[in-house]
């Protein structure tokens, strides 16, 4: 028998809400676990059948890794080395300085190739497979030219490196962005009398605001979680977190998950937070249509 | 005063030629309305005067001074694009003040002329909303404050209606028509519809390929167009165009169409037979009894009334149906076979080049 019309679409969404909430366990699960696994006690961190939802709720975890209470202060253990806050310290310093520069430089060369077209066609395209390049390949050569420059294991080598590696997509992003605004807004602008400052200043930033703040969100994320550039052109004096937590499994004790679980969620908290102060603009701007004509 | 001129003005994109070597001078007042079809290279040319595009070769005159080499915001013009362009991020009145605030005019001086000129165009309503919130044709009145009230000596308008519907469109055309009549500054207006070409301008200049091909005030351009382009272009109904070939006859020259067969006018008695166009415009046809030298009887394929007019569709083996229009009160039945009359004086001639044959 042939469905009515309405029992079909009835059907149809119930099927696609099963189809988002597999989809919602599927990605959620992870931040759930971790979230979880930061407040149990060690022995329910591998235990079996496993502990979804703690009885045994403790802050240990985050004790040791943030405020350094060591239960192991008296005997041997590999954690000296550990120093979570001062990683906090870099990546923040080295992520915001990066990517604010990467927007900067980015958004002005893509205004100069939305308007003035200063790269063709194709040299965007070869900007952007630069990114196709896997990292790994360009680390020797990285790592003896910072040699050279002294950069090796600074905060300045990493700024450079991180702002270079992500302006391809800074320019890509913002890009889009500038596209959306009619020229004529800016020639309306220039024939009532406003230079070319003001233009810009006063109707293309505006405008191109919310898709800034939604390309400043997108590569401080990748800076932030950057893990194998950061690992092999620093060794001790310049810590970032990803690699901060790479320090919480030893020979001894193997994976402390409960530690790198609480770490998790200090290096987790930093970018939810930003996304909320600035959601208004994210939600414009990713949607990629904020310029009403 | 404010007269424009521009001299053997050339625009090349690549290896397209946009605009051919135009001469034209705007005298100080004038509503010139530039018209024709997509690609002709009227917005180019409007383009051009106002410095968003610099000539290839070419000089154009403000008041006698060159200015190829000033930005658009020193050449003393206003410009309402097709689009509005209005600024989304800033409300109305902030719209409207841009262009005082930019020429940094005083705070009160500004709050009063915005107040002045959003009574001049009925939009004083909507100066506390934002862009987005206004209708077309509201938008269309605020992009034209926004340029009225820095008060500039010459207003180019790209297409300003083309984004209308059809009611708007008449409305705010008369608008434009009163604000002309009031302000009594140069407006050099560009548009692809011929009917707003005809009932705004005080000359229109038809432009096809990058060339001016006809300039003249409306009513010469309709009555005595100088080729099959501008016939074709203008009227609407468009004038009845049927190819065929000029033949001699027995009494002068004649005109064949595969169709039909006709005598012309004595005055082409002396013009060279051979292939070309036949045209008259849909009011001049006659039906039924005429005292036409030439008619042929045909049979009426379609009535369409309008109510003021009707019109009456014939077979004549050319591209377009040949159209007649008579008086709504005249009553022609479908399938009918009446005398459809060409009267000597609405016939137009034209050679295979399309140039006119007088």
């Amino acid at each position: 028998m042939a469905m009515t019309k309405s029992q079909r679409q009835l059907n149809f969404s119930i099927f696609r809400y099963l189809v988002l909430t597999f989809w919602l366990f599927i990605v959620a699960f992870p931040i759930f676990w971790m979230v979880g696994t930061s407040f149990k006690p060690d022995i329910e961190w591998f235990a079996w059948p496993p502990v979804y939802i703690t009885e045994n709720g403790t802050l240990q975890n985050y004790l040791v890794v943030w405020a350094d209470a060591s239960e192991y202060s008296e005997s041997v253990h590999t954690q000296s080395l550990q120093r979570p806050w001062e990683a906090l310290g870099n990546s923040t310093l080295i992520s915001l300085i990066s990517t604010t520069l990467a927007v900067l430089f980015g958004s002005v060369l893509a205004y100069g190739v939305s308007r003035y077209q200063i790269l063709s066609e194709g040299r965007m395209f070869q900007l952007l497979m630069l990114r196709m390049v896997p990292p790994i390949v360009l680390i020797a050569p990285i790592s003896i030219w910072y040699r050279a420059l002294d950069l090796l294991d600074s905060v300045p080598g990493l700024v450079m490196l991180y702002f270079i590696t992500t302006l391809p997509y800074a320019v890509w992003m913002s890009k889009s962005f500038i596209d959306e605004v009619p020229r004529e807004m800016e020639q309306a602008a220039e024939i009532l009398g406003a230079s070319k400052w003001q233009t810009i200043w006063e109707v293309v930033l505006p405008l191109v605001r919310s898709g800034l703040v939604a390309t400043f969100l997108f590569i401080l994320i990748l800076t932030w979680s950057e893990y194998l550039m950061a690992l092999l052109l620093s060794k001790t004096n310049v810590v970032t977190l990803p690699i901060e937590l790479s320090k919480y499994q030893g020979s001894t004790e193997g994976r402390v998950y409960g530690r790198q679980a609480a770490l998790s969620v200090g290096i987790t908290l930093p970018l939810i937070l930003v996304g909320i102060i600035i959601r208004k603009h994210l939600v414009r701007g990713f949607s990629f249509g904020m310029v009403r004509r | 005063m404010s007269q424009i001129e521009l001299k053997n003005l050339r625009k090349e994109f690549g290896s397209l030629v946009a605009v051919n070597n135009l001469n034209l001078t705007i005298e100080d007042g004038e509503f010139i309305v530039f018209v024709g079809p997509s690609g002709c290279g009227k917005t180019t040319t409007l383009r051009m005067i106002a410095g968003f595009e610099d000539p290839t070769s070419g000089d154009i005159t403000i008041d006698g001074k060159v200015v190829n080499e000033l930005e658009p915001r020193d050449r003393d013009l206003g410009m309402v694009f097709q689009s509005h362009a209005l600024f989304p991020h800033k409300n109305v009145a902030d719209n409207i003040a841009f262009g005082l605030r930019m020429k940094k005019v005083k705070q009160d001086e500004q709050a009063r002329k915005v107040k002045e000129v959003s009574e001049l165009v009925r939009i004083t309503h909507l100066l506390g909303k934002m862009p987005g919130q206004c209708s077309g044709g509201e938008s269309q009145r605020i992009a034209l404050a926004r340029t009225l009230v820095t008060e500039p000596s010459n207003f180019l308008l790209d297409e300003p209606l083309s984004s209308l519907d059809a009611k708007l469109r008449r409305e705010l055309r008369a608008e434009c028509d009163r604000l002309h009549d009031e302000l009594q500054k140069t407006f050099i207006y560009v548009t692809h519809d011929q009917e707003e070409a005809m009932t705004l301008a005080d000359r229109i200049v038809v432009m096809n390929q990058g060339k001016i091909v006809q300039m003249g005030s409306p009513l010469e351009i309709y009555g005595d167009p100088v080729s099959y382009f501008v016939a074709d272009f203008f009227g609407n109904p468009a004038m009845n165009l049927v190819e065929g070939e000029f033949v001699s006859g027995d009494s002068g020259l004649q005109f064949k169409s595969p169709q039909f067969t006709i005598p012309l006018p004595s005055k082409y008695s002396q013009k060279q037979p051979g292939k070309g166009t036949l045209g008259i415009r849909p009011e001049n046809v006659t039906i039924g009894a005429t005292d036409a030298a030439a008619s042929i009887n045909r049979e009426v394929e379609l009535v369409e009334p309008l109510g003021k007019d009707t019109l009456l569709y014939f077979e004549t083996g050319a591209e377009r149906p040949f159209v007649a229009v008579i008086e709504g009160t005249q009553s022609v039945e479908r399938h009918a076979n009446v005398d459809v009359g060409f009267p000597d004086d609405a016939i137009f001639l034209f050679d295979e080049t399309g140039a006119r044959i007088r």
